[in-house]
C-alpha cells in the first residue's frame, strides 16, 4: 500500500477528524486526529487499511504550548508503513477514549501513559498503575515539570 | 592456624590410589588427627567458606553475568559456590542491580527468609552507588545503609572473574571470623 | 482478583523472585486445583525510568543508557537509538561500518537465542541444556568481546559509524567458532527432537494461532512460530540487510516446541548471514568522510524533528520514537520493546493450563523483564 493512498483514504473517510496529514517518507506518515474520534479512526484503520499492529502508545508533554499529546504508532503485519496518529489534549484534566476494544495490546501502554503522564483513558478495563508503586501515583514523573528529578541522594557523589 | 589442609595418609600400604594425580586419599586416623589438632572455630569456618550457596535473582545487567558465572564456563561449583533458587537454601544474597522503590520491600523479605549465617554482596555500580541510574525517580540509593554488605564488587557490569574474586574475598573474610556464628 | 475467589480456589503469587522468571515480575494466579483460572501480571520491580533519564542526557551519553534497557541485546538497542539519531541528522554510515554493525547484531542474536534456549531448558527441568547453551554462548561472547572490549554493555556504536575497526584475526576466529557452533546446534536440535520428556512438555503446550498472535500484538520468534513471516529485516530493511541473502524462519504449530525450533533455525540463518558479511565486507573509512563524526567534538546538536525507527531485536520488533527540539538533548524518547507485548500476552495464554505448564510457556517466550520495565 502506498502512503499517499492511505492518507487520502483516511482524510476522505474522516474529513473533520483528521488534520495536517503528511507523508514523511515512503514508509512513514503522520497526522493529527481529533481526540473524540480516535477510536473510530483506529477501527477504520484496522478494518479497511490493514493496520492490524499497534506498535506503541505514548504521551509527550509540550509544556510551552500547555498541551499533552498522545501518540499512537500503528503499523501492519503486511506492509511497512507506520502511521503516527497524534491527539492534542489540554494539560489540565487530559482525557481521551481508550482504544483497548480495537487493539488489545493497547492495555498496558495506556496504563503506563496514565501513570507517567496523568492522561485518563475513558472506558479502559483496568486503569491502575503498572510500573510505579501505588504511592507514586499522582506525581506524573514523565511530565516536564516533575519536581523529584534528578534525585541525587547517593552519598558518595557529593 | 586457621586453614585446614587435607592430609595424606602416612602409610603407603593403606592406600592403593597413591600417586594418582588429583586424588587425595585420607584415613580415619588422619581425620581424627585433624579434629584433635584444629580449633572447632577453624573447622566451622572452613566448612562455611567452602559451601557458599548464592541466591539467583537476576535484577539487572549484572544478573546475566551472575548467571554466566554460575554456569559451565566459569564454573563456580569448584569453589563450592552453587546457585540456588530458593532464599531458604541460600547463604549469600547478591544484589545484582538497581533496587527500586517497588522492589525494596520484597528484597528485605528475601533477606529475612535466608537462614543465618548469611552474607550479602553488592554486585555492580548500580547497587553500590546508583551507577547510571543514580538520579532516577524510581530507584533507591545507599543500599549499604539497608543491608549489611560484606563485599562490594565494582564494575558496570563486573566480569565474571571479578565476581569470583569477590567470592574469594568473602571466603577470606569468613576464614578470619573469631566468633561462633552469633554475629551473623 | 480476591473478590472473584470461589470455594476450592486459591491465589498463588509467583515472584518477584522465582526460578521461572527471567527477571523480577509478579505473576498472580487464581488456581482451582492445578488449573489456572485467572492470571494477572504486576510489573515495575526493576523500572528505572530510562525514558526520563534519556531526556536529561546528551545524545552521546544516551548510548550508554540504552545499552542497559535490555542487557542481553545491548548492541541492538544501540543500533535502534543511533539509527534514530542518524535519521534526524540525515547521515548514513559508510558501508564498512554498516557491515560491522550487522555482524555485531547477528552475533547478539545468536547469543541471545542460545541463552533463551538454555533458560527454557532450565525452566522445564532440563538443566543440562542450560549448561550446554551457556558453554556455546561464552564462545560467541568472546567474539563480541574481541571487537567491542566488553561482554554485556558495549557503548560501541557512534553516530555515523562504529568506534573501532574489526581486530586482526577476527575472521579466522569467527569461522572456527561458527564451525563448532553449527555442530552444537545440530546436537541441540537432535536432543530436542528425540527427548521424549522434552517433547511431551512442549508439543501442543501454549498454542497460539496466527490470528490470535496478531491480535495480541506479539512479534519476533513467538509470532513467527505461528507462521506469520514478519521480520523487520525483510519488511523494512535497515543497514545492509537488503544486500544479504537470508530467509525468515517460520513454523506453523505455534506451540512452545515451534518457538524453540524457530530460534534454532534463526541461529543457523544468522551464521549464514555472518559468513556472507565476513566475505563481502568492503574496506574504507568507518565514518562519513569530510564530516565531524568520529572526531572529538564539542556538544552535538540535532536538528528539530521526530522519527520512529524500527529494528529487529532477537525477541521481535524494537522501535524508538525520538523527538528533538534542536538542542543537545532529546526532547522525548519512547522505547517500544518487543518483550512488553509478549509479556502482556502471557495471561491469556496460561489461563486454562496447569501450573507446571506456566513455566514452560513463560520460558518459551524468552523474556527480558528489564526491557519490559525499562
Amino acid at each position: 500500500m502506498d502512503v499517499a493512498e492511505i492518507l487520502k483514504s483516511l482524510t476522505d473517510a474522516f474529513p473533520e477528524a483528521i488534520s495536517e496529514a503528511t507523508a514523511e517518507s515512503e514508509i512513514r506518515a503522520g497526522s493529527y486526529v481529533d481526540k473524540d474520534k480516535v477510536k473510530k479512526v483506529c477501527q477504520y484503520l484496522k478494518d479497511s487499511l490493514q493496520f492490524d499492529h499497534l506498535c506503541s502508545v505514548c504521551g509527550v508533554d509540550y509544556i510551552k504550548r500547555n498541551e499533552l499529546e498522545v501518540v499512537y504508532h500503528i503499523a501492519s503485519y503486511n506492509h511497512p508503513v507506520v502511521l503516527t496518529l497524534k491527539a492534542r489534549l489540554p494539560r489540565e484534566n487530559p482525557e481521551i477514549e481508550s482504544i483497548v476494544s480495537v487493539y488489545w495490546n493497547a492495555n498496558w501502554y495506556e496504563r503506563e501513559t496514565y501513570e507517567l503522564f496523568g492522561i485518563l483513558f475513558e472506558n479502559h478495563p483496568n486503569l491502575k498503575s503498572l510500573v510505579l508503586p501505588e504511592d507514586m501515583l499522582g506525581e506524573w514523573p514523565l511530565r516536564k515539570d516533575y519536581e523529584g528529578f534528578p534525585n541525587k541522594t547517593a552519598r558518595n557523589l557529593v | 592456624m586457621g586453614e585446614v589442609k587435607e592430609k595424606k595418609a602416612s602409610k603407603p600400604d593403606e592406600t592403593s590410589e597413591e600417586g594418582i594425580p588429583g586424588v587425595i586419599t585420607t584415613t580415619t586416623s588422619a581425620i581424627s588427627d585433624l579434629l584433635k589438632k584444629t580449633k572447632v572455630q577453624d573447622l566451622i569456618n572452613w566448612g562455611r567458606k567452602n559451601s557458599l550457596w548464592f541466591m539467583t535473582q537476576p535484577m539487572g545487567c549484572c544478573g546475566v553475568e551472575m548467571i554466566a558465572m554460575g554456569c559451565a564456563h566459569y564454573d563456580t561449583d569448584r569453589f563450592g559456590i552453587i546457585p540456588r533458587n530458593s532464599p531458604r537454601q541460600a547463604d549469600v544474597m547478591l544484589i545484582s542491580g538497581y533496587v527500586t522503590k517497588k522492589y525494596l520491600p520484597a528484597l528485605k523479605r528475601l533477606w529475612e527468609q535466608m537462614p543465618s549465617p548469611k552474607w550479602v554482596m553488592c554486585i555492580g555500580d548500580c547497587s553500590i552507588s546508583g551507577g547510571p541510574f543514580y538520579e532516577s525517580y524510581s530507584t533507591v540509593q545507599n543500599i549499604d545503609e539497608i543491608f549489611p554488605i560484606d563485599v562490594f564488587v565494582p564494575g558496570c557490569p563486573p566480569r565474571p572473574e571479578a565476581m569470583l574474586q569477590g567470592f574469594v574475598e568473602l571466603q577470606e573474610k569468613i576464614k578470619a571470623k573469631k566468633d561462633l556464628g552469633s554475629e551473623y | 482478583m480476591e473478590e472473584q475467589l470461589e470455594p476450592n480456589e486459591m491465589i498463588v503469587h509467583l515472584g518477584p523472585q522465582h526460578p521461572m522468571q527471567p527477571g523480577p515480575f509478579r505473576l498472580n494466579l487464581r488456581l482451582k486445583g492445578e488449573t489456572v483460572m485467572d492470571a494477572d501480571i504486576e510489573l515495575g520491580f526493576i523500572h528505572k525510568g530510562i525514558e526520563k533519564i534519556l531526556e536529561n542526557k546528551t545524545y552521546l551519553q544516551g548510548i550508554t543508557i540504552v545499552d542497559r534497557i535490555c542487557y542481553l541485546v545491548a548492541l541492538v538497542n544501540e543500533e535502534c537509538f543511533v539509527g534514530c539519531t542518524e535519521k534526524l541528522l540525515g547521515i548514513k554510515p559508510p558501508e564498512r561500518s554498516q557491515y560491522i554493525r550487522v555482524i555485531l547484531d547477528e552475533l547478539t542474536r545468536i547469543q541471545s537465542h542460545l541463552l533463551g534456549m538454555g533458560e527454557f531448558g532450565e525452566f522445564i527441568g532440563f538443566v543440562s541444556m542450560f549448561m550446554y547453551a551457556i558453554r556455546e554462548r561464552e564462545e560467541v561472547l568472546g567474539l563480541i568481546d574481541m571487537v567491542t572490549g566488553a561482554r554485556v554493555t558495549h557503548s560501541y556504536l557512534k553516530f555515523g559509524g562504529v568506534r573501532d575497526d574489526l581486530p586482526d584475526g577476527f575472521k579466522e576466529k569467527a569461522l572456527s567458532v561458527f564451525n563448532n557452533l553449527k555442530k552444537s546446534v545440530d546436537d541441540f536440535e537432535e536432543m530436542f527432537h528425540t527427548d521424549r520428556i522434552f517433547r511431551e512438555r512442549t508439543v501442543g503446550v501454549g498454542v497460539l494461532t496466527a490470528d490470535a498472535a496478531k491480535n495480541l500484538g506479539v512479534s519476533g520468534p513467538v509470532l513467527r512460530a505461528t507462521g506469520v513471516p514478519f521480520d523487520i529485516r525483510k519488511n523494512e530493511p535497515y543497514l545492509v540487510y537488503k544486500d544479504l541473502d537470508f530467509k525468515v524462519c517460520t513454523e506453523t504449530a505455534g506451540d512452545c516446541f515451534a518457538r524453540v525450533q524457530v530460534r534454532i533455525n534463526e541461529i543457523r540463518e544468522s551464521i549464514y548471514i555472518l559468513e556472507q558479511c565476513l566475505d563481502q565486507i568492503p574496506g574504507g573509512p568507518l565514518f562519513p568522510e569530510g564530516t565531524m563524526y568520529g572526531r572529538r567534538t564539542p556538544v552535538m546538536r540535532v536538528p528539530a524533528g521526530e522519527v520512529f525507527h524500527r529494528v529487529e531485536d532477537p525477541r521481535g520488533e524494537m522501535g524508538m520514537y525520538m523527538i528533538s527540539d534542536g538542542s543537545d538533548k532529546p526532547y522525548r524518547v519512547k522505547i517500544r520493546g518487543p518483550y512488553y507485548p509478549t509479556l502482556q500476552a502471557l495471561p491469556p495464554l496460561i489461563i486454562g493450563t496447569t501450573v507446571a505448564d506456566v513455566a514452560a510457556i513463560s520460558g518459551s517466550m524468552d523474556g527480558c523483564t528489564s526491557e519490559a520495565d525499562r
